[in-house]
């Protein structure tokens, strides 16, 4: 006997997700859910974030990693309100991981909340965090290859951060196959190309955060749902 | 600095395949069913789950349940998007997402994200 379902499988992590959404909307917080591969800079971006806009917005932050709380640890150096999630093998953040860090961190006053994915260019563009806006960074080392090899996070982002400029010269990266491939995949992707080391163009980086403020204040002005979800 | 975890689950494709199990046994139970024998799942092309993977999965989750001799048929549905402009739909070649028919960027992904459990075959 056949008996028909059709349902979607990841509909548990897709509720807790629109859950927060909507909760994130109410209170007007940008969410940026930033994936990349190991090294690709990361926390570093969020770290210049910190440096060079921390005193104008109020930015949390939500560190998934594997193990360990090293980024964490480096974020907290920077002033912000930080929580570390371990995943303990699991290779990306899921809605009910932010669910129950948010129960840890004081969000309702942020600008903005940085949730930084476990390092891997597979599996965390699959899983809604309830985000504003997912973005993607990716680094000169790594190859411009990254976007055809893995087009699933790639297209699924509505930013793309090319970081390690600085590195041009020294490595072998064809700037403009990066770019025509994201242009094939992803034509409405913003690309910001940047150093996170020399601080070359990350003006452009902070620039794009702050429109991403404003349209989320201006969509839900503050004094809507202030209590967390969580 | 505070922190959470950690929370033991190994790769992706273990949870998924555990909630692609718990959901067919409970549609199994529903309409009194003794043993599952098939269940039909479809999986896109950029769902991120590798369908090797899911079975190696559901052959070590499965055990002792109603679903043990169950086969699990996986279907790739490949990816799909459809023109905001002319109205096309299809299926890119490479990466490239330009509309095929009147070359507008105004596209969107429809289908090939998914992992969607679609019916299941059962024995009373």
């Amino acid at each position: 006997m056949k008996v028909p379902i059709m349902k979607n499988v990841l509909a548990a992590n897709e509720v807790i997700a629109e859950e927060l959404r909507t909760w994130f909307e109410s209170t007007g917080i940008f969410v940026v859910n930033l994936l990349g591969s190991p090294g690709a800079g990361k926390t570093t971006l969020i770290e210049q974030t910190l440096e060079r806009a921390g005193d104008r917005l109020r930015i949390g932050v939500i560190e998934g990693d594997i193990a360990t709380s090293l980024d964490a640890e480096r974020i907290a150096r920077h002033g912000a309100p930080v929580i570390q999630i371990n995943t303990g093998g699991a290779c990306h953040l899921d809605a009910a991981m932010v669910r129950n860090a948010l129960g840890q961190l004081e969000v309702s006053y942020l600008d903005i909340l940085m949730i930084e994915n476990v390092g891997n260019l597979i599996c965390p563009a699959q899983f809604d965090l309830g985000e504003s806006t997912k973005v993607a960074i990716c680094s000169l080392p790594e190859g411009a290859d990254k976007v055809l090899k893995y087009p699933a996070i790639f297209s699924a982002v509505s930013a793309v951060v090319l970081n390690k400029l600085d590195l041009l010269e020294h490595v072998d990266f064809n700037r403009i196959n990066f770019k025509l491939s994201l242009a094939e995949l992803n034509p409405s992707a913003r690309l910001m190309e940047l150093s996170c080391v020399t601080g070359d163009n990350l003006e452009e980086w902070l620039e794009w955060l702050n429109e991403g403020v404003y349209k989320a204040k201006q969509q839900y002005p503050r004094g809507g749902e202030s209590r967390s979800p969580a | 600095m505070r922190r959470i975890g950690p929370k033991i689950t190994l790769m992706h494709e273990m949870a998924v395949t555990q909630q692609i199990l718990s959901l067919a046994l409970a549609e199994a139970g529903k309409v009194g069913a003794s043993a599952i024998t098939r269940i039909n799942l479809k999986v896109g092309e950029w769902s991120t789950f590798e369908p090797t993977c899911l079975e190696f999965y559901f052959g070590i989750l499965a055990r002792d349940t109603a679903a043990a001799d169950a086969k699990l048929a996986i279907e790739t549905v490949p990816v799909t998007y459809s023109c905001g402009d002319c109205g096309e739909r299809y299926q890119p070649t490479g990466v490239a997402v330009l509309c095929p028919k009147c070359c507008s960027t105004h596209t969107g992904l429809v289908s090939g994200r998914e992992i969607y459990l679609d019916s299941i075959e059962v024995e009373k």
